[in-house]
């Protein structure tokens, strides 16, 4: 089945090896330039002023003693800079630096460019600003009641709306409620997932280089500069477009470079306030400015996991179909919209893979608050429904008198085929994912079987390769690249994808290699400069294999024909037995016949002159239904993934040790097993993080100051060390899709779903209690292990324990 | 960071005089504690003393069933010091439960003890183990010493040379570690003398107390069961993000018996 058109590794001589990250050298000695190692001539530090209160009407800022210090060059406020902007283009609500009001502590009021750090940060301190203080408003629930009594957090744009709400949804698929009733068991549940950030290791940073006149000549007479802005960004693209847009800048004069950049996550997936200020400040002090962000300042910047408060009600039959679905999701957003009208669709679209689900229902709002703003993080919008969906299957099975597994696989999708919601679904490996989890794991000996205190749960999931559509509505393709091989033998790509440490410009290299028969190291990776290379959206949805390495393909192939006609029409042979590999061009009947690749590239430049290939990719279109919102969470592919978590819980103190992570993941092919295994791990690592450890706590009133973050710190934030990381085991899926390149899917978001519910049902396999709230951290697992032990609950669960059949009562599970 | 001058005195008199020619100077053993202080501006010395080169504040010896540690010996020297590990194995374990291994390299009994964390581990054992702090002028009993949050009696230009510790029947600890920087959400020492048993408790509250009501249920029976169910008080204790107040109560209660448990 999802074996079918299965190419045997000889097909490839690099594609399916493993092998080096072609920056790998350079980033482990320390070579490697990351934005903050960048140095220019006469370059000045910038330093942003931050809000000290949640919400706050600006009433006046005076920058004057802060202009007059010596060794500052420029101040900036939200006046110069009144434009607003957001990554989509539907909710723009930020500004720069804010203009007439701050909406969360941390809001960037001002900044500074100043001969060093040091004077920068005292310059701040000479700032007086004004502030008129605001309720504000914490909790969703009650910005949700807000009646516009006091100022909602951002203007509503009717009348009669609530401004704390930034998108509702509602979708409905089949008889949502008439299949619930008709149900042998539906389950209830609440849950809630805590908010999380991405901790890349590098901090955002930002250059920016003004040069008046810049060369440019308009037909008006006047000259306009140019602008160039390096930065740590994962979407350089939409960064130009912005620059150019917010500081009414001729995008053509617009140049934005990105270095290496160390991690991102989603974390810098939309612009920033640095970019902004390092541009504005560099265009009023004529020198390069520089700003990098504190960590605390990552923090306060955010845009990390939303916090999700589910309800659920899922149905089944009492052989273990389900049978239909609803959910209720609010997402605490925060201050700003940031990509948050697609999270609010994420939330309940996602879902609908890889179980066959009869009807579904979700309604789904997104509301404003007064804390830092919540976007993108690794698996958007999905991570969180996924969580409650899975511990609702683990509570299903349980009542079904099923193994979890086995509940699993009787819902399976399949593959070559649609969802409730209409998504086309092509490969799908995700049976295959959940026999490799039960076979390692040893799951039929040792499920329910182990000793009280120590479990086994199960999980699966699946996820997006890439998002069908841009941010920006364009016909253009998704991603381009540009090839050209010289007479050394060696080939330049010039690809416009962001590598942020996922290991992209090592995929293009490899393609290359491949197709053009060059030795690896023949392969040149320009990239990360909007005047050079074609422009590919960003690193984003996991969009970046599947798009710019079939563009990638497209762009070699083209190049590979030239080559072996030229070579070819030299031997007197058909152009088709001319092979390129291992550095050579050879007549596939009889191979020894062969010249080396510089030759043949040499033969090609004389028939064909200067050779240059261009490539592209856009998506298929014809993948989703027609209805409002059909298209966000359609992709030209999906990976599926299927955890098992062993744990073992000390039931007097509440910590939970997770022994062990089985993760399979149906990557359709792995390019590099190695960079899938390391995605795999990695995944998997941050969803037992976000399981186990992470909180996003703001104080309130009575404990400091109301919206300070509580651990705006890697002290007192909590990740886990490698120290703290249980052993993981990847097991790659090949399914072999039938667009991705040569047969590849997403690998790097996929597989951290389903490590949360694998985690908690494994500690309900242990002791018997649900964690349905996040994180199982030591005091919160002690109080639910309290709460089981008064109600005397606190034991091993048992399978098949004959319960009779299942009524169609719906068991209530209580929040915390 | 304000910047500062350092000096390397090789005497406790050199390191005093040194230390009362400028204002605001403070003595300065590991850095462990002080730098991070330096670097949050919450300390700004004008000059830093260093301690690292007086051989006075080093050495382990038996003295008549005293175990006497010089204030400048690391954590890495006493976890690893077989003196230590055959007279008090729960101090050495102590020792090398603090940090990571560049802190134990780095830190002292000394700078611990002068510091009095209220999270840190020795003032478990000092406490616990009925020990007595040696300094340039005086001797001061660990319970008279350790008087809160950073509080202590020392003098500032005091200097700790040493730590008496007397040997005890058996001992015991066991801790809840912050996960990030292992300092105890909940430590608990206990000490067993014959019929004298000693319960300190570190991380739990405002600064290292004793757990009496514990103390008087092991002298009747000397075993983790005798402590089932049993907890302190939350009121007063410590509530932070990592742990409440009750929580923290309760992992009192379950360290103390794993610290009876780990008495050999
Ligand atoms: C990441 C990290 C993790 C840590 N984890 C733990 C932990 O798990 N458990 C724990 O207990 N501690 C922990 N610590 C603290 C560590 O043990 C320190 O070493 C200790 O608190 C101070 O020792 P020091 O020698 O470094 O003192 P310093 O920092 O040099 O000095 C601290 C204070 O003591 C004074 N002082 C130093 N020596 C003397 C002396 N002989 N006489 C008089 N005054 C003196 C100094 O003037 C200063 O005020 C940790 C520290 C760090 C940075």
């Amino acid at each position: 089945m999802s074996n079918n058109g299965r190419k045997i590794k000889s097909d490839w001589n690099l594609i399916g090896t493993p092998m080096r990250k072609v920056e790998g050298l350079d980033k482990s000695t320390g070579r490697a330039l990351y934005t903050d190692d960048l140095v220019f001539p006469g370059m000045l530090h910038g330093k942003i002023l931050r809000s000290p209160h949640p919400h706050a009407r600006i009433v006046s800022i005076d920058t004057s003693s802060a202009e007059a210090l010596d060794g500052v060059h420029g101040v900036v406020t939200g006046q110069d800079m009144p434009t607003t902007y957001g990554i989509i283009p539907w909710t723009p609500d930020e500004y720069p630096l804010c203009v007439d009001r701050v909406r969360y502590v941390g809001d960037g009021v001002a900044a500074v460019a100043a001969v060093d750090e040091d004077t920068a940060l005292r310059a701040l301190e000479l700032i007086e600003v004004e502030y008129e203080e605001l309720p504000a408003f914490f909790d969703p629930f009650e910005a949700l009641e807000a009646d516009g009594s006091t100022p909602y957090v951002h203007e509503p744009k009717k009348a009669d709306w609530n401004g704390n709400v930034t998108k509702k949804v509602h979708l409905e698929f089949g008889e949502v409620d008439e299949l619930m009733d008709g149900s042998d068991a539906v389950v209830e549940g609440e849950y809630f997932f805590e908010g999380s950030t991405h901790t890349a290791i590098e901090p955002h940073c930002a250059i920016g280089l003004w040069q008046a006149g810049g060369g440019f000549q308009r037909q008006d007479g006047e000259s306009s500069g140019k602008l160039t802005v390096w930065s740590a960004t994962q979407v350089p693209h939409y960064l130009h477009r912005e620059l150019a847009r917010v500081l009414e800048v001729d995008q053509a004069h617009v140049r934005v470079l990105q270095p290496l950049v160390g991690g991102a996550f989603g974390g810098k997936s939309e612009p920033f306030d640095l970019e902004f200020c390092v541009a504005k400040l560099s265009m009023i002090t004529g020198r390069p400015v520089k700003i990098l962000y504190t960590r605390e300042e990552v923090f306060y910047a955010h845009r990390g996991r939303h916090p999700f408060h589910m309800k659920y009600r899922t149905g089944a039959t009492a052989a273990g179909k389900l049978t239909s679905v609803d959910a209720e999701i609010v997402l605490d957003g925060g201050a700003y919209a940031s990509f948050g009208l697609v999270t609010t669709y994420y939330a309940g679209q996602l879902l609908c893979a890889p179980y066959e689900m009869p009807a579904y229902r979700f309604d789904s709002t997104r509301v404003y608050t007064n804390k830092p703003a919540c976007g993108p993080k690794r698996g958007h919008g999905s991570v969180q429904p996924r969580f409650a969906f899975e511990v609702q299957i683990d509570k299903l099975s349980e009542r079904l008198d099923l193994d979890p597994i086995e509940f699993r696989r009787l819902n399976f999708i399949g593959s070559n085929t649609r969802t409730i919601n209409e998504l086309r679904v092509t490969s799908n490996g995700f049976m295959e994912c959940l026999e490799s989890v039960e076979r390692e794991s040893a799951w039929k000996d040792r499920f329910r079987k182990l000793p009280f205190g120590c479990g086994l749960g199960v999980a699966g999931s699946t996820y997006i390769t890439g998002t069908n559509y841009p941010i920006y509505p364009n016909d253009m393709p998704q991603s381009g690249v540009q090839m050209q091989v010289d007479r050394s033998g060696r080939v330049a790509v010039f690809s416009g994808a962001s590598e942020i440490g996922q290991g992209c410009d090592s995929m293009v290299a490899y393609i290359a290699a491949e197709e053009l028969g060059v030795p690896l190291d023949y392969v040149r990776v320009l990239r990360g400069d909007t005047d050079f290379t074609p422009v590919d959206l960003g690193a984003y949805s996991s969009r970046v294999t599947f798009m710019v390495g079939n563009a990638a393909i497209d762009a070699a192939r083209k190049l590979r024909g030239m080559v072996q006609e030229a070579v070819a029409e030299e031997w007197d042979v058909k152009p088709g037995e001319v092979l390129l590999a291992g550095g050579l061009a050879l007549w596939a009947p009889d191979t020894e016949r062969q010249m080396h690749v510089k030759e043949a590239f040499n033969l090609a430049e004389a028939k064909f002159g200067t050779l240059g290939s261009t490539g592209s990719y856009n998506t298929p279109k014809d993948v989703h239904g027609e209805y409002r919102g059909a298209t966000i969470g359609a992709s030209p592919a999906y990976s599926f993934t299927a955890h098992v978590a062993e744990v073992e819980v000390d039931v007097e103190t509440g910590i939970v040790d997770v022994k062990k992570i089985w993760v399979a993941h149906d990557c359709g092919r792995a390019l590099n097993p190695v960079l899938v295994e390391g995605q795999m791990e990695g995944s998997a690592y941050m969803g037992f993080g976000e399981a186990l450890m992470e909180e996003q706590v703001f104080k309130d009133a009575e404990h400091g100051r109301a919206g300070l973050h509580d651990a705006p710190s890697l002290l007192d934030y909590r990740i886990p060390t490698s120290l703290d990381t249980p052993e993981l085991q990847s097991l790659i899926v090949e399914s072999i899709d039938p667009e991705g390149p040569y047969g590849a899917k997403e690998a790097g978001e996929g597989p951290l779903h389903p490590s949360i519910p694998a985690i908690a049902n494994a500690i309900y396999d242990a002791v018997g209690v649900r964690m349905d709230r996040l994180p199982f951290s030591p005091p919160n697992v002690w109080r639910a292990l309290e709460a089981a032990r008064e109600a005397d609950t606190l034991r091993k669960p048992i399978l098949n324990p004959g319960a009779g059949a299942p009524t169609s009562t719906p068991e209530l599970v209580p929040g915390d | 960071m304000e910047d500062f001058a350092f000096h390397r005195p090789g005497s406790v008199a050199e390191a005093q005089e040194t230390l009362r020619g400028t204002e605001d100077s403070k003595f300065m053993a590991g850095g462990q504690s002080l730098i991070p202080l330096m670097k949050l501006d919450m300390a700004a010395p004008g000059a830093v003393v260093s301690l690292t080169g007086i051989d006075e504040l080093r050495g382990i010896e038996q003295q008549d069933g005293s175990l006497v540690i010089g204030a400048g010996m690391t954590h890495s020297e006493v976890a690893e010091s077989d003196d230590v590990r055959n007279a008090i194995s729960a101090l050495a374990g102590l020792a090398g439960s603090i940090g990571d291994p560049q802190v134990r390299n780095r830190g002292t009994l000394g700078g611990s003890v002068a510091h009095a964390d209220p999270a840190a581990d020795y003032p478990a054992a000092l406490v616990a183990l009925g020990a007595t702090v040696i300094t340039d002028r005086r001797e001061i009993a660990a319970e008279d010493f350790f008087q809160g949050m950073f509080e202590t009696p020392l003098e500032t230009d005091e200097v700790i040379t040493s730590v008496r510790f007397p040997v005890p029947d058996s001992a015991g600890y066991s801790k809840f570690p912050n996960p990030a920087s292992k300092y105890a959400i909940a430590g608990v020492m206990v000490a067993r003398n014959g019929a004298d048993v000693k319960v300190a408790v570190t991380g739990a509250g405002t600064g290292v107390f004793r757990a009496t009501a514990f103390e008087e249920a092991l002298a009747g029976d000397f075993s983790a069961g005798a402590l089932d169910g049993a907890s302190v008080s939350a009121d007063g204790l410590v509530s932070d993000t990592d742990a409440s107040a009750e929580y923290r109560a309760h992992l009192v209660g379950v360290m103390a018996r794993r610290a009876v448990e780990a008495c050999g």
